[in-house]
């Protein structure tokens, strides 16, 4: 995998893991949020909705009192059998009533007992005692305000109608009264009590303001957004919660465990609330009458589908904000990381040029930080390598240069040297013939001290000779004039047999001889005018160094694709420490055992060469004090 | 080796014609011979001898050497007939088929002799010559 795919591939992850974290986080942060804030805004609705129903009360008890200071009923209350005036106030009073639009305004005697009704059929005489907020009027003597609930009896005694009113309602003969009761007295002594209420049973009118006050009557995909419900216990006797059919849902029952938190514990409840046929972030509170008795409760709640759609939407909008900051990160960070590894990929790039020997190329530094020095540095060894290229260059063309020099110094020196030799040749022609006519006796006999000196004249001579043959050889291979002119020959006929001849006077006088095993029909692919002068080399060595008295060993073996040619001469051998130098130019075999025995230190080397040129090998073997053998190939 | 063979000489070596004059002689030969190439061929013509000893390579002004020599002597129908044997330090040339050559180097010779040679080798060859071609 490329550098730059891993590093893409690592950021993006980081990058993803890093999104669906802060994503958790916000859901989660969000949903917390929103249900805290939820659940607050229940909390002041409620508040509100309290508000709007003490509101009701507080009217009806500022109405009470100004009743208190009526003429009518204090008259009434002074004289409570006086039929004239009973019959002339009830009437006035229940004017009154009808205009304040509440259900109920008695008048009490400070016993509890019922002086007036103002609702027909007007039954009086029975006692409201076991009301509790009568009961706290008489105790206290001040004023009680609140709800109370009215059971069958009483709602029949206030009117048959109210009774009807609340069957007719939710099947329910209980009623729940917000009013008060306020003392009518004269001089400090308690002369009457004036009690006016209005039955909440399907009195919309609370519901309905806290509704469109609260929630200014929103609805939220056809449903309203706010809903208000008063319960007598577990009664829903006054809502604007609705069916399906868009009836009111009054009758229905809250749920058991908003029953026995609230009307069990006495707590107030908030939170989802499956109210209906919906959820409703809610709150419960429950209603006391003047006794402390919890006797029902104010709901209020609040659509939560709005508030889950209002959810959905701000997580959206996070998220999307959060997402678009991410993937421009990522993008600013891939272009950022994508010009570092530009920079990898250039020096990689750069030095696979290099070591391909694009020694001038460079690359581009971009900026000044590590990536950039790397650049910087590697342009700099570049550089230094490019300059000590071109030195190795200038120093091979210099060298290059003497070497041509010394090479053509050493061709002049060898073409000095072959023409050189080659004069020499006439010279040593005639006194070798002049020499050796006398030394020979072809012009008279000789003492024996005329030999002897004429000997030695000889091989002085013989000496001469074999040096300009060797150095004429070395001219000609040194200045590459050597070349193989291959033919197909026999090596006896050509090569051996003339060699032998030349060597017949030399082997006489060390009275060795030749044993020729090499076949007669030997033919060889090669140069004989070349392999005649190995032979000559190797046969002269031959008779120089071998035993007095000795065999020299001509042999030839044919292998797979080659001949093996050997010279074998069973003298004094070659030590092995000797072996290495035999076929270096102008090495002898110094030694006692060789003393007088002068060569050019040339004639192996030249034999090699010669070898060489052929494609052959040539090598030597020995075992001291007994033979030494030279071998050479010559391939098919 | 019979007596009164007539031999001839053609080098530009003083020392070398005397020298195998003297060895020639010495063992029955009748010598003559010439230094320059040319008065060789007019010492040929006019003495008809048994046999020429050439050198190839003749010092002094421009003139025809060895090679040339041997192929006037080769076309002259009245010298055709008279072996000649090379005497030369040239090695080159040793090894030429004789009479057979087909380039630049052809020379209608017998034998070849390399310098320096000793007496018996050219006595050798000189008796090879005679006893196969005369």
């Amino acid at each position: 995998m490329k550098l730059r795919t891993k590093f893409n591939l690592a950021l993006t992850i980081v990058f993803v893991m890093l999104a669906a974290v802060i994503t958790a986080a916000t859901i989660s942060y969000i949903e917390s949020n929103t249900i805290r804030e939820a659940e607050e805004r229940v909390r002041t609705y409620t508040r509100a909705a309290w508000e709007i129903h003490n509101s009701k009360v507080v009217g009806i008890t500022s109405a009470a009192e100004l009743l208190t200071h009526m003429q009518t009923v204090r008259e009434l209350l002074e004289d409570p059998n006086n039929e004239q005036l009973f019959t002339a106030d009830s009437a006035e009073l229940e004017s009154i009533r009808a205009g304040l639009n509440v259900d109920i305004l008695n008048l009490l005697a400070p016993d509890g007992t019922v002086v007036l009704r103002t609702r027909s059929p007007y039954n009086r005489g029975d006692s409201l005692t076991g009301d509790p907020m009568v009961k706290q009027v008489i105790m206290t003597m001040e004023g009680s305000a609140g709800d109370v609930l009215l059971d069958r009896e009483r709602l029949y005694l206030e009117g048959p109608d109210l009774l009807e009113q609340c069957l007719d309602i939710a099947q329910e003969p209980t009623g729940m009264l917000a009013g008060a009761a306020v003392p009518v007295m004269d001089d400090g002594r308690l002369i009457g009590i004036v009690q006016m209420g209005s039955l909440l049973n399907g009195d919309i009118e609370i519901v309905d303001r806290i509704r469109d006050a609260v929630f200014e009557n929103e609805f939220y995909d056809g449903k309203p957004v706010g809903t208000a419900t008063i319960f007598l216990d577990d009664l829903r006797i006054s809502t604007n919660v609705r069916y399906d059919q868009g009836q009111r849902a009054l009758g229905t029952r809250v749920s058991r465990e908003v029953a026995e938190h609230v009307l069990e514990k006495g707590l107030a409840w908030t939170g989802r609330a499956f109210v209906v046929d919906t959820w409703y972030l809610s709150q419960y509170d429950p209603i006391q009458d003047p006794d402390g008795n919890i006797i029902g409760m104010l709901y209020v709640g609040e659509l939560e589908e709005k508030y889950l759609d209002l959810r959905t939407r701000t997580v959206a909008l996070y998220l999307s904000i959060i997402m678009a900051g991410m993937v421009l990160a990522l993008v600013i960070f891939l272009f950022v990381s994508r010009g570092m590894l530009g920079a990898i990929h250039e020096l990689s790039e750069a030095t696979k040029r290099i070591s391909n020997g694009e020694l001038n190329h460079r690359v581009p530094v971009r900026g000044k930080d590590e990536v950039g020095r790397l650049s910087a540095s590697f342009n700099g060894m570049a550089e230094q390598l490019e300059a000590q290229h071109r030195e190795i260059e200038q120093r091979r063309a210099e060298l290059e240069l003497l070497n041509d020099q010394l090479r053509a110094v050493n061709r002049n020196y060898m073409e000095m040297l072959g023409f050189v030799t080659h004069e020499l040749k006439n010279p040593l022609a005639s006194a070798m013939m002049s020499l050796y006519t006398v030394k020979d006796r072809y012009l008279g006999d000789l003492n024996a001290a005329q030999a002897r000196s004429l000997e030695s004249v000889a091989q002085s001579l013989d000496y001469f000779q074999d040096m300009i043959r060797s150095y004429l050889d070395l001219s000609r291979l040194e200045k590459g004039e050597l070349d193989v002119h291959k033919v197909q020959f026999a090596l006896q006929e050509r090569v051996v047999q003339p060699t032998c001849a030349g060597l017949e006077r030399e082997l006489q006088e060390r009275e060795m001889s030749v044993r020729n095993r090499i076949p007669e029909d030997l033919v060889l692919n090669g140069d004989p005018n070349l392999l005649r002068v190995v032979y000559d080399n190797l046969l002269s060595n031959a008779v120089r160094y071998g035993r007095e008295g000795g065999d020299i060993v001509l042999g030839a073996r044919e292998r797979a694709d080659k001949v093996v040619l050997t010279v074998r001469n069973d003298g004094e051998g070659i030590p092995p420490e000797k072996m290495a130098m035999l076929f270096k130019k102008f090495s002898r075999l110094n030694g006692p055992e060789h003393a007088g025995k002068r060569g050019t230190g040339l004639g192996l080397y030249i034999c090699r060469e010669i070898v060489e040129k052929h494609g052959g090998e040539m090598w030597a073997e020995s075992q001291v004090g007994e033979w030494a053998e030279f071998a050479l190939t010559i391939p098919e | 080796m019979s007596k009164g063979t007539h031999v001839l000489v053609i080098d530009d070596d003083v020392q070398l014609v005397d020298s195998v004059k003297t060895l020639l002689e010495s063992v029955g030969y009748e010598v003559s011979f010439a230094y320059q190439a040319e008065k060789g061929v007019a010492l040929a013509k006019e003495t008809k001898p048994d046999l020429i000893l050439l050198d190839i390579m003749f010092a002094g002004p421009p003139g025809p050497d060895g090679t040339e020599i041997s192929r006037r002597l080769h076309e002259d129908p009245t010298l055709t007939d008279i072996p000649v044997i090379v005497l030369s330090g040239v090695k080159k040339a040793l090894d030429m088929p004789v009479k057979l050559a087909p380039d630049d180097a052809y020379m209608p010779v017998e034998a070849f002799v390399e310098k320096p040679f000793k007496p018996k080798e050219l006595l050798a060859e000189i008796e090879k010559v005679l006893g196969s071609g005369g």
